[in-house]
Protein backbone atom coordinates (compact mmCIF):
# COMPACT_ATOMS: atom_id res chain seq x y z
CA UNK A 1 0.00 0.00 0.00
CA UNK A 2 0.92 3.68 -0.60
CA UNK A 3 0.74 5.64 2.78
CA UNK A 4 1.33 9.02 0.70
CA UNK A 5 -0.12 9.17 -2.77
CA UNK A 6 0.03 12.84 -4.20
CA UNK A 7 -1.42 13.52 -8.20
CA UNK A 8 -1.15 16.41 -10.04
CA UNK A 9 -1.03 18.36 -7.22
CA UNK A 10 -1.07 22.26 -7.39
CA UNK A 11 -1.72 25.25 -5.14
CA UNK A 12 -1.02 29.15 -5.99
CA UNK A 13 -1.23 32.08 -3.39
CA UNK A 14 -2.60 34.49 -5.67
CA UNK A 15 -0.72 34.52 -8.50
CA UNK A 16 2.58 33.40 -6.41
CA UNK A 17 3.54 29.51 -7.26
CA UNK A 18 3.35 27.28 -4.74
CA UNK A 19 3.48 23.92 -5.77
CA UNK A 20 2.95 23.04 -9.49
CA UNK A 21 1.93 19.69 -10.74
CA UNK A 22 3.32 17.43 -8.39
CA UNK A 23 3.01 13.46 -8.49
CA UNK A 24 4.24 11.81 -5.30
CA UNK A 25 4.24 8.02 -4.20
CA UNK A 26 5.66 6.99 -0.84
CA UNK A 27 5.43 3.28 0.26
CA UNK A 28 4.79 1.50 3.81
CA UNK A 29 7.92 1.42 5.52
CA UNK A 30 9.94 4.47 3.44
CA UNK A 31 11.91 6.87 4.79
CA UNK A 32 11.62 8.93 2.25
CA UNK A 33 13.60 12.95 1.90
CA UNK A 34 11.82 15.90 0.15
CA UNK A 35 14.84 18.40 -0.28
CA UNK A 36 14.51 21.49 -2.10
CA UNK A 37 15.38 25.07 -0.39
CA UNK A 38 13.20 27.56 0.98
CA UNK A 39 10.58 28.38 -0.99
CA UNK A 40 10.53 25.40 -3.51
CA UNK A 41 7.20 24.08 -2.35
CA UNK A 42 8.06 21.56 0.56
CA UNK A 43 6.16 23.14 3.52
CA UNK A 44 2.98 23.80 1.08
CA UNK A 45 3.01 20.11 0.00
CA UNK A 46 2.89 19.34 3.88
CA UNK A 47 0.50 21.86 4.43
CA UNK A 48 -1.91 20.29 2.28
CA UNK A 49 -1.25 16.72 2.89
CA UNK A 50 -2.44 17.98 7.01
CA UNK A 51 -5.10 19.81 5.38
CA UNK A 52 -3.91 22.90 6.88
CA UNK A 53 -4.15 24.67 3.22
CA UNK A 54 -6.45 23.59 0.30
CA UNK A 55 -4.77 22.71 -3.24
CA UNK A 56 -6.62 24.84 -6.40
CA UNK A 57 -6.03 21.21 -8.23
CA UNK A 58 -5.11 17.67 -7.49
CA UNK A 59 -5.26 15.23 -4.88
CA UNK A 60 -3.57 13.56 -2.07
CA UNK A 61 -4.14 10.89 -0.30
CA UNK A 62 -2.56 9.29 3.53
CA UNK A 63 -3.11 5.56 3.53
CA UNK A 64 -5.66 5.73 1.10
CA UNK A 65 -7.42 8.38 2.94
CA UNK A 66 -8.49 10.98 1.25
CA UNK A 67 -6.53 14.66 2.97
CA UNK A 68 -9.50 16.92 3.09
CA UNK A 69 -12.57 14.62 3.91
CA UNK A 70 -11.14 12.46 6.06
CA UNK A 71 -8.49 14.84 7.65
CA UNK A 72 -9.22 13.62 11.12
CA UNK A 73 -9.08 9.86 10.44
CA UNK A 74 -5.88 11.04 8.47
CA UNK A 75 -4.22 12.79 11.92
CA UNK A 76 -5.30 9.78 14.64
CA UNK A 77 -2.34 8.05 12.49
CA UNK A 78 0.31 10.98 11.56
CA UNK A 79 2.76 12.41 13.72
CA UNK A 80 4.08 16.17 12.45
CA UNK A 81 6.81 17.88 13.66
CA UNK A 82 6.78 21.22 12.28
CA UNK A 83 9.57 23.15 10.83
CA UNK A 84 9.73 26.44 13.79
CA UNK A 85 9.08 24.56 17.22
CA UNK A 86 5.77 28.03 18.56
CA UNK A 87 4.78 26.23 21.14
CA UNK A 88 1.73 27.29 23.81
CA UNK A 89 4.23 29.78 25.68
CA UNK A 90 1.82 29.63 28.74
CA UNK A 91 1.81 25.88 29.31
CA UNK A 92 4.99 24.01 31.23
CA UNK A 93 6.32 20.70 29.02
CA UNK A 94 4.06 17.85 30.83
CA UNK A 95 1.24 19.97 30.67
CA UNK A 96 1.45 20.80 26.54
CA UNK A 97 2.69 17.13 26.16
CA UNK A 98 -0.59 15.59 28.43
CA UNK A 99 -2.68 18.37 25.89
CA UNK A 100 -1.20 17.08 23.08
CA UNK A 101 -1.66 12.60 24.20
CA UNK A 102 -5.87 13.38 24.94
CA UNK A 103 -6.49 13.93 22.04
CA UNK A 104 -5.49 10.68 20.44
CA UNK A 105 -8.34 7.94 21.02
CA UNK A 106 -7.18 5.36 23.27
CA UNK A 107 -4.00 7.00 23.92
CA UNK A 108 -3.80 7.99 27.11
CA UNK A 109 -0.85 5.88 28.09
CA UNK A 110 1.26 8.83 30.39
CA UNK A 111 3.99 6.46 30.71
CA UNK A 112 4.54 7.07 26.90
CA UNK A 113 5.54 11.29 27.70
CA UNK A 114 7.86 9.66 30.78
CA UNK A 115 9.80 7.53 27.99
CA UNK A 116 10.44 9.99 25.24
CA UNK A 117 10.91 13.18 27.79
CA UNK A 118 13.67 11.08 29.50
CA UNK A 119 15.45 10.04 26.28
CA UNK A 120 15.27 13.79 25.13
CA UNK A 121 16.47 15.06 28.64
CA UNK A 122 13.45 16.87 28.75
CA UNK A 123 12.25 18.51 32.42
CA UNK A 124 8.82 17.98 32.56
CA UNK A 125 8.20 20.87 35.01
CA UNK A 126 9.78 23.76 33.16
CA UNK A 127 7.92 26.58 31.27
CA UNK A 128 7.96 26.20 27.29
CA UNK A 129 8.37 30.41 27.66
CA UNK A 130 11.62 29.43 29.03
CA UNK A 131 12.73 26.89 26.86
CA UNK A 132 15.51 27.43 24.56
CA UNK A 133 15.01 26.74 20.45
CA UNK A 134 17.15 23.36 20.79
CA UNK A 135 14.74 21.70 23.88
CA UNK A 136 11.48 23.19 22.04
CA UNK A 137 11.98 21.03 19.40
CA UNK A 138 13.10 18.18 21.77
CA UNK A 139 9.58 18.65 22.82
CA UNK A 140 8.14 18.99 19.51
CA UNK A 141 9.78 15.60 18.34
CA UNK A 142 8.55 14.03 21.61
CA UNK A 143 4.60 15.11 20.95
CA UNK A 144 4.57 13.83 17.44
CA UNK A 145 5.57 10.70 18.77
CA UNK A 146 3.15 10.10 21.59
CA UNK A 147 0.45 8.18 19.70
CA UNK A 148 2.99 5.94 18.02
CA UNK A 149 2.13 7.05 14.37
CA UNK A 150 2.48 5.15 11.14
CA UNK A 151 3.29 7.83 9.34
CA UNK A 152 5.89 10.80 10.81
CA UNK A 153 6.23 13.96 8.63
CA UNK A 154 9.01 15.65 9.44
CA UNK A 155 9.87 19.55 8.44
CA UNK A 156 13.36 20.52 8.95
CA UNK A 157 13.54 18.53 12.15
CA UNK A 158 17.04 19.19 13.31
CA UNK A 159 17.05 22.96 13.46
CA UNK A 160 17.79 23.35 16.78
CA UNK A 161 19.66 19.92 17.67
CA UNK A 162 22.80 19.96 19.05
CA UNK A 163 24.65 16.90 16.79
CA UNK A 164 24.89 14.40 19.90
CA UNK A 165 20.58 14.87 19.91
CA UNK A 166 20.59 14.74 16.52
CA UNK A 167 22.29 11.24 16.49
CA UNK A 168 20.08 10.22 19.32
CA UNK A 169 16.93 11.38 16.77
CA UNK A 170 18.15 9.90 14.06
CA UNK A 171 18.41 6.49 15.92
CA UNK A 172 14.92 6.57 17.16
CA UNK A 173 13.61 7.25 14.00
CA UNK A 174 15.79 3.95 12.49
CA UNK A 175 14.39 2.32 15.24
CA UNK A 176 10.55 3.30 14.50
CA UNK A 177 11.19 2.87 10.97
CA UNK A 178 12.12 -0.79 11.66
CA UNK A 179 8.89 -1.02 13.70
CA UNK A 180 7.03 -0.24 10.62
CA UNK A 181 7.00 3.66 10.59
CA UNK A 182 7.01 5.46 7.33
CA UNK A 183 9.16 8.77 7.44
CA UNK A 184 8.65 11.61 4.84
CA UNK A 185 11.73 13.46 5.88
CA UNK A 186 11.78 17.70 4.24
CA UNK A 187 14.76 19.09 4.47
CA UNK A 188 17.22 21.43 2.85
CA UNK A 189 20.66 19.80 4.72
CA UNK A 190 21.31 17.07 2.43
CA UNK A 191 24.09 15.06 4.83
CA UNK A 192 21.32 14.08 6.94
CA UNK A 193 18.88 13.17 4.14
CA UNK A 194 21.80 11.41 3.08
CA UNK A 195 22.36 9.84 6.59
CA UNK A 196 18.76 8.74 6.81
CA UNK A 197 16.72 8.20 3.43
CA UNK A 198 16.76 5.61 1.26
CA UNK A 199 14.96 7.71 -1.73
CA UNK A 200 14.36 11.28 -2.20
CA UNK A 201 12.33 13.75 -4.32
CA UNK A 202 14.23 17.08 -5.39
CA UNK A 203 11.69 19.94 -5.45
CA UNK A 204 12.54 22.93 -7.17
CA UNK A 205 9.91 26.36 -7.78
CA UNK A 206 7.33 23.97 -6.64
CA UNK A 207 7.59 21.07 -9.17
CA UNK A 208 9.45 18.07 -8.36
CA UNK A 209 12.09 17.53 -10.75
CA UNK A 210 14.24 14.37 -9.55
CA UNK A 211 13.02 11.00 -7.21
CA UNK A 212 15.29 8.67 -6.77
CA UNK A 213 17.38 5.96 -4.71
CA UNK A 214 20.13 7.87 -2.84
CA UNK A 215 22.31 5.76 -4.51
CA UNK A 216 21.55 5.60 -7.87
CA UNK A 217 21.04 9.46 -7.46
CA UNK A 218 24.81 9.52 -6.39
CA UNK A 219 25.85 7.55 -9.00
CA UNK A 220 24.07 8.42 -12.16
CA UNK A 221 26.37 9.93 -14.50
CA UNK A 222 27.50 13.16 -12.61
CA UNK A 223 31.20 12.99 -12.23
CA UNK A 224 33.51 14.83 -10.30
CA UNK A 225 36.97 15.43 -12.16
CA UNK A 226 40.22 16.28 -11.55
CA UNK A 227 43.38 16.80 -14.19
CA UNK A 228 46.60 17.58 -14.19
CA UNK A 229 47.75 18.57 -17.85
CA UNK A 230 51.58 18.77 -18.81
CA UNK A 231 51.34 21.91 -20.02
CA UNK A 232 49.23 24.91 -19.53
CA UNK A 233 45.68 24.88 -20.19
CA UNK A 234 42.73 27.00 -21.64
CA UNK A 235 39.56 26.46 -20.70
CA UNK A 236 38.21 27.23 -24.44
CA UNK A 237 40.45 24.43 -25.79
CA UNK A 238 38.75 22.04 -23.08
CA UNK A 239 35.14 22.54 -24.77
CA UNK A 240 32.63 19.26 -24.50
CA UNK A 241 29.39 18.92 -23.98
CA UNK A 242 28.16 18.34 -20.05
CA UNK A 243 31.02 20.09 -18.78
CA UNK A 244 30.15 22.43 -15.39
CA UNK A 245 31.86 24.27 -12.49
CA UNK A 246 35.43 24.16 -14.49
CA UNK A 247 37.99 25.42 -12.30
CA UNK A 248 41.52 26.57 -13.50
CA UNK A 249 44.19 26.09 -11.04
CA UNK A 250 47.80 26.96 -11.34
CA UNK A 251 47.54 26.87 -15.38
CA UNK A 252 47.98 23.47 -15.61
CA UNK A 253 45.02 22.31 -13.22
CA UNK A 254 41.41 22.08 -14.46
CA UNK A 255 38.31 20.63 -12.18
CA UNK A 256 34.90 20.47 -13.19
CA UNK A 257 31.85 18.17 -12.76
CA UNK A 258 30.63 15.96 -15.77
CA UNK A 259 27.23 14.81 -17.03
CA UNK A 260 28.28 14.01 -20.37
CA UNK A 261 29.43 10.63 -22.38
CA UNK A 262 32.34 9.54 -20.48
CA UNK A 263 33.96 8.31 -23.85
CA UNK A 264 33.63 11.10 -25.01
CA UNK A 265 35.91 12.91 -22.20
CA UNK A 266 38.31 10.19 -22.38
CA UNK A 267 38.76 10.64 -25.77
CA UNK A 268 39.62 14.29 -25.58
CA UNK A 269 41.88 13.57 -22.72
CA UNK A 270 43.52 10.82 -24.68
CA UNK A 271 44.39 14.03 -27.04
CA UNK A 272 46.07 15.71 -24.37
CA UNK A 273 49.49 15.43 -22.47
CA UNK A 274 48.08 14.56 -18.96
CA UNK A 275 50.41 13.69 -15.68
CA UNK A 276 47.21 12.63 -13.40
CA UNK A 277 43.24 12.21 -13.38
CA UNK A 278 40.80 11.55 -10.58
CA UNK A 279 37.44 11.18 -11.90
CA UNK A 280 35.32 10.95 -8.21
CA UNK A 281 31.71 10.33 -7.21
CA UNK A 282 30.23 13.94 -6.19
CA UNK A 283 28.62 14.60 -2.68
CA UNK A 284 24.92 14.93 -2.44
CA UNK A 285 25.33 18.63 -1.65
CA UNK A 286 27.17 18.58 -5.35
CA UNK A 287 24.42 16.73 -7.06
CA UNK A 288 21.65 19.04 -5.47
CA UNK A 289 23.62 22.07 -6.78
CA UNK A 290 23.99 20.39 -10.39
CA UNK A 291 19.62 19.92 -10.46
CA UNK A 292 19.06 23.50 -9.12
CA UNK A 293 21.79 25.17 -11.51
CA UNK B 1 -16.93 20.09 20.25
CA UNK B 2 -13.85 18.53 21.42
CA UNK B 3 -13.39 18.80 25.35
CA UNK B 4 -9.33 18.78 25.33
CA UNK B 5 -9.65 21.69 23.47
CA UNK B 6 -12.55 23.54 25.52
CA UNK B 7 -10.74 23.28 28.89
CA UNK B 8 -7.53 24.45 27.40
CA UNK B 9 -8.93 27.38 26.12
CA UNK B 10 -11.18 28.22 29.13
CA UNK B 11 -7.79 27.79 31.47
CA UNK B 12 -5.71 29.97 29.02
CA UNK B 13 -8.77 32.82 28.78
CA UNK B 14 -9.52 32.31 32.72
CA UNK B 15 -7.23 35.19 34.15
CA UNK B 16 -8.38 37.78 31.62
CA UNK B 17 -11.77 37.12 32.39
CA UNK B 18 -11.21 37.04 36.09
CA UNK B 19 -9.16 40.49 35.82
CA UNK B 20 -12.32 41.98 33.21
CA UNK B 21 -15.08 40.27 36.47
CA UNK B 22 -13.33 42.40 39.00
CA UNK B 23 -12.50 45.45 37.00
CA UNK B 24 -16.40 45.50 36.16
CA UNK B 25 -17.51 44.74 39.53
CA UNK B 26 -14.98 47.65 40.73
CA UNK B 27 -16.91 49.75 38.64
CA UNK B 28 -20.31 49.19 39.10
CA UNK B 29 -19.67 49.11 42.78
CA UNK B 30 -17.99 52.40 42.97
CA UNK B 31 -20.72 53.88 40.57
CA UNK B 32 -23.45 52.49 43.18
CA UNK B 33 -21.83 53.60 45.80
CA UNK B 34 -23.01 57.54 45.24
CA UNK B 35 -26.60 56.59 44.71
CA UNK B 36 -27.43 57.50 48.27
CA UNK B 37 -25.56 60.81 47.81
CA UNK B 38 -27.32 61.18 44.89
CA UNK B 39 -30.76 60.94 46.49
CA UNK B 40 -29.93 63.29 49.52
CA UNK B 41 -29.09 65.97 46.93
CA UNK B 42 -31.61 65.17 44.38
CA UNK B 43 -32.98 69.19 44.48
CA UNK B 44 -29.64 70.58 43.61
CA UNK B 45 -28.57 68.17 41.33
CA UNK B 46 -31.98 69.15 39.16
CA UNK B 47 -30.62 72.11 39.22
CA UNK B 48 -27.44 71.15 38.25
CA UNK B 49 -28.99 68.90 35.40
CA UNK B 50 -31.81 71.66 33.74
CA UNK B 51 -28.14 73.29 33.06
CA UNK B 52 -26.90 70.35 30.86
CA UNK B 53 -28.00 69.83 27.31
CA UNK B 54 -30.35 66.95 26.44
CA UNK B 55 -28.47 65.32 24.21
CA UNK B 56 -25.41 65.15 26.58
CA UNK B 57 -27.78 63.58 28.98
CA UNK B 58 -29.15 61.47 26.15
CA UNK B 59 -25.00 60.34 25.15
CA UNK B 60 -25.68 58.15 28.89
CA UNK B 61 -28.69 57.02 28.35
CA UNK B 62 -31.16 59.57 30.10
CA UNK B 63 -34.22 60.39 28.50
CA UNK B 64 -35.78 62.00 31.88
CA UNK B 65 -34.29 63.97 35.03
CA UNK B 66 -36.19 61.78 37.17
CA UNK B 67 -35.16 58.68 35.96
CA UNK B 68 -31.74 58.93 37.91
CA UNK B 69 -33.23 58.96 40.78
CA UNK B 70 -34.57 55.41 40.44
CA UNK B 71 -32.51 52.88 41.58
CA UNK B 72 -33.16 51.21 38.49
CA UNK B 73 -33.02 54.13 36.43
CA UNK B 74 -29.18 55.03 38.06
CA UNK B 75 -27.99 51.67 37.16
CA UNK B 76 -29.14 52.19 33.57
CA UNK B 77 -27.65 55.10 33.25
CA UNK B 78 -24.39 55.09 34.80
CA UNK B 79 -23.39 51.17 34.22
CA UNK B 80 -24.85 50.59 31.04
CA UNK B 81 -21.82 52.08 29.75
CA UNK B 82 -19.68 49.63 31.52
CA UNK B 83 -21.44 46.39 29.98
CA UNK B 84 -22.45 47.57 27.05
CA UNK B 85 -19.47 49.05 25.89
CA UNK B 86 -16.50 47.44 27.88
CA UNK B 87 -18.60 44.05 27.65
CA UNK B 88 -18.59 44.34 23.78
CA UNK B 89 -14.97 45.09 23.83
CA UNK B 90 -14.32 42.25 25.95
CA UNK B 91 -16.55 40.30 23.71
CA UNK B 92 -14.88 40.93 20.56
CA UNK B 93 -11.19 40.86 21.56
CA UNK B 94 -11.81 37.56 22.56
CA UNK B 95 -13.36 36.60 19.85
CA UNK B 96 -11.46 37.78 16.99
CA UNK B 97 -8.42 36.92 18.69
CA UNK B 98 -9.15 32.89 19.52
CA UNK B 99 -8.76 31.82 16.45
CA UNK B 100 -6.49 34.14 15.48
CA UNK B 101 -3.88 33.43 17.77
CA UNK B 102 -3.41 30.02 16.77
CA UNK B 103 -2.03 31.21 13.60
CA UNK B 104 -0.06 34.45 14.06
CA UNK B 105 1.31 32.58 17.26
CA UNK B 106 2.19 29.66 14.86
CA UNK B 107 0.44 27.36 17.70
CA UNK B 108 -2.07 26.11 14.73
CA UNK B 109 0.96 23.71 13.41
CA UNK B 110 0.19 21.79 16.26
CA UNK B 111 -3.34 22.36 17.19
CA UNK B 112 -4.26 21.62 13.07
CA UNK B 113 -2.18 18.30 13.03
CA UNK B 114 -3.97 16.84 15.69
CA UNK B 115 -6.92 14.55 15.36
CA UNK B 116 -9.94 17.45 15.03
CA UNK B 117 -11.92 18.42 12.55
CA UNK B 118 -12.08 22.50 11.69
CA UNK B 119 -15.71 22.22 13.03
CA UNK B 120 -15.01 21.08 16.23
CA UNK B 121 -12.12 22.98 16.57
CA UNK B 122 -14.58 25.82 15.61
CA UNK B 123 -17.09 24.96 18.03
CA UNK B 124 -14.87 24.23 20.87
CA UNK B 125 -13.89 27.74 20.78
CA UNK B 126 -17.45 29.22 20.01
CA UNK B 127 -18.36 27.50 23.42
CA UNK B 128 -15.58 29.37 24.51
CA UNK B 129 -16.74 32.61 23.42
CA UNK B 130 -20.42 32.32 24.83
CA UNK B 131 -19.39 31.05 27.88
CA UNK B 132 -16.93 33.77 28.64
CA UNK B 133 -19.34 36.42 28.08
CA UNK B 134 -22.43 34.72 29.52
CA UNK B 135 -20.10 34.65 33.31
CA UNK B 136 -19.03 37.95 33.07
CA UNK B 137 -22.63 39.44 32.42
CA UNK B 138 -24.00 37.13 34.96
CA UNK B 139 -21.03 38.68 37.37
CA UNK B 140 -21.94 41.81 36.14
CA UNK B 141 -25.32 41.55 36.90
CA UNK B 142 -25.35 39.94 39.81
CA UNK B 143 -23.07 42.70 41.24
CA UNK B 144 -25.91 45.23 40.03
CA UNK B 145 -28.19 43.54 41.60
CA UNK B 146 -26.59 42.99 45.05
CA UNK B 147 -25.77 47.28 44.91
CA UNK B 148 -29.13 48.04 44.02
CA UNK B 149 -29.98 45.98 46.97
CA UNK B 150 -27.98 47.73 49.23
CA UNK B 151 -28.63 51.24 48.15
CA UNK B 152 -32.34 51.57 47.21
CA UNK B 153 -34.40 53.38 48.69
CA UNK B 154 -37.77 51.81 47.79
CA UNK B 155 -38.88 48.91 45.60
CA UNK B 156 -37.48 48.73 41.92
CA UNK B 157 -38.77 46.00 38.80
CA UNK B 158 -36.29 43.37 39.28
CA UNK B 159 -38.26 42.16 35.37
CA UNK B 160 -36.75 45.02 34.25
CA UNK B 161 -33.62 44.85 35.37
CA UNK B 162 -33.74 41.27 33.72
CA UNK B 163 -34.38 42.12 30.57
CA UNK B 164 -31.98 45.12 30.63
CA UNK B 165 -29.47 41.84 31.64
CA UNK B 166 -30.59 40.47 28.54
CA UNK B 167 -29.89 43.40 26.25
CA UNK B 168 -26.38 43.60 27.30
CA UNK B 169 -25.85 40.05 26.96
CA UNK B 170 -27.32 39.92 23.53
CA UNK B 171 -24.98 42.75 22.69
CA UNK B 172 -22.17 41.44 23.64
CA UNK B 173 -22.64 38.52 21.61
CA UNK B 174 -23.40 40.18 18.98
CA UNK B 175 -20.31 42.10 19.15
CA UNK B 176 -18.43 38.28 19.93
CA UNK B 177 -19.96 36.91 16.86
CA UNK B 178 -19.20 40.06 14.90
CA UNK B 179 -15.02 39.36 15.97
CA UNK B 180 -15.55 35.79 15.17
CA UNK B 181 -16.73 37.11 11.72
CA UNK B 182 -13.54 39.13 11.49
CA UNK B 183 -10.91 36.82 12.08
CA UNK B 184 -12.25 34.11 9.72
CA UNK B 185 -11.85 37.01 7.22
CA UNK B 186 -7.65 37.89 7.86
CA UNK B 187 -5.81 36.20 4.97
CA UNK B 188 -2.38 36.65 6.44
CA UNK B 189 -2.49 36.12 10.46
CA UNK B 190 -1.79 39.22 13.03
CA UNK B 191 -3.75 40.78 15.54
CA UNK B 192 -6.59 42.59 14.92
CA UNK B 193 -7.48 43.82 18.76
CA UNK B 194 -7.22 47.71 18.03
CA UNK B 195 -9.44 47.55 15.48
CA UNK B 196 -11.80 45.64 17.02
CA UNK B 197 -11.90 48.10 20.46
CA UNK B 198 -12.20 50.53 17.20
CA UNK B 199 -14.90 49.03 15.63
CA UNK B 200 -17.20 48.65 19.50
CA UNK B 201 -16.25 52.69 19.94
CA UNK B 202 -17.09 53.50 16.64
CA UNK B 203 -20.59 51.91 16.75
CA UNK B 204 -21.14 53.51 20.42
CA UNK B 205 -19.82 56.86 18.73
CA UNK B 206 -22.24 56.49 15.69
CA UNK B 207 -25.76 55.00 18.35
CA UNK B 208 -24.76 58.49 20.95
CA UNK B 209 -24.81 61.25 18.43
CA UNK B 210 -27.59 59.58 16.34
CA UNK B 211 -29.33 60.58 19.39
CA UNK B 212 -27.84 64.04 19.95
CA UNK B 213 -29.03 65.48 16.38
CA UNK B 214 -32.42 64.40 15.14
CA UNK B 215 -30.88 65.16 11.23
CA UNK B 216 -28.59 62.84 11.90
CA UNK B 217 -30.73 60.12 13.68
CA UNK B 218 -30.91 57.96 11.22
CA UNK B 219 -27.57 56.85 11.06
CA UNK B 220 -27.64 55.54 14.18
CA UNK B 221 -29.89 52.29 12.88
CA UNK B 222 -26.45 51.45 11.32
CA UNK B 223 -25.38 50.47 15.11
CA UNK B 224 -26.16 47.28 17.34
CA UNK B 225 -25.96 50.15 20.27
CA UNK B 226 -29.08 51.37 19.02
CA UNK B 227 -31.08 48.32 19.10
CA UNK B 228 -29.99 47.68 22.83
CA UNK B 229 -33.00 49.41 24.85
CA UNK B 230 -31.81 51.16 28.25
CA UNK B 231 -34.75 52.50 28.60
CA UNK B 232 -35.17 50.17 31.54
CA UNK B 233 -37.84 52.22 33.91
CA UNK B 234 -40.27 53.02 31.41
CA UNK B 235 -43.61 51.19 32.21
CA UNK B 236 -43.71 49.64 28.63
CA UNK B 237 -40.22 48.42 29.11
CA UNK B 238 -40.07 44.79 27.22
CA UNK B 239 -37.32 42.81 25.04
CA UNK B 240 -39.30 43.70 21.76
CA UNK B 241 -39.30 40.99 19.53
CA UNK B 242 -37.60 42.73 16.14
CA UNK B 243 -34.72 43.74 19.04
CA UNK B 244 -34.72 39.90 19.78
CA UNK B 245 -34.62 38.80 15.82
CA UNK B 246 -31.98 41.58 15.28
CA UNK B 247 -29.40 40.43 17.93
CA UNK B 248 -30.24 36.54 17.19
CA UNK B 249 -30.74 36.93 13.60
CA UNK B 250 -27.31 38.99 13.12
CA UNK B 251 -25.11 36.86 15.49
CA UNK B 252 -26.45 33.48 14.09
CA UNK B 253 -26.00 34.93 10.43
CA UNK B 254 -22.46 36.01 11.23
CA UNK B 255 -21.72 32.97 13.55
CA UNK B 256 -22.72 30.68 10.25
CA UNK B 257 -20.61 32.70 7.47
CA UNK B 258 -17.77 32.59 9.87
CA UNK B 259 -17.68 28.72 10.23
CA UNK B 260 -18.03 28.22 6.57
CA UNK B 261 -15.29 30.56 6.04
CA UNK B 262 -13.40 28.63 8.70
CA UNK B 263 -14.10 25.58 7.71
CA UNK B 264 -12.25 26.51 3.73
CA UNK B 265 -9.52 28.82 4.96
CA UNK B 266 -5.92 28.50 4.10
CA UNK B 267 -4.25 28.44 7.51
CA UNK B 268 -1.09 30.57 6.79
CA UNK B 269 1.78 30.31 9.09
Amino acid sequence: MQVIEITDLSKFYGKARGIEHVDLEIGEGEIFGFIGPNGSGKSTTIRILLNMIFPDSGNARIMGLDVIRETKKIKQLVGYVPSDANIYNSMDVHEFLNYCLHFYQGQNDARRITELSEMFELDLKRKIAELSMGNRKKVSIVQSLLHRPKLLILDEPTTGLDPLMQAKFFELLRSENRNGMTIFFSSHILNEVQLLCKRVAIIKEGKIIQLEDIETLRKKQLKKVYIEFGDPVNQENFSIQGLENVITRYGNLLSFMYSGNINELVGLLAEKKIIDVTIEEPSLEEIFMHYYK
Amino acid sequence: MNWNLFIKEMRRNALSLVLWMIAIVLLISLTMSVYRTVIENQTRIMGMMSLVPKGALQFKGISNFNDIFSVLGFYAANNVIYMMVLGSIFAIVLSSNILLKEEYNKTAEYLLTKPLTRSEIFFSKLAVIFLHIFLLNLVAAMAGLICMELVKQGPYNTHAFLILSVYTLLLNLLFGAIGLFMSTLVKRPKPITTFSIGLVLIFYFISTISKITDSISRIGYLSPFNYANTNAINPDYKLGFWHLLYFTGISLILTGISFRLYNRKDIYL
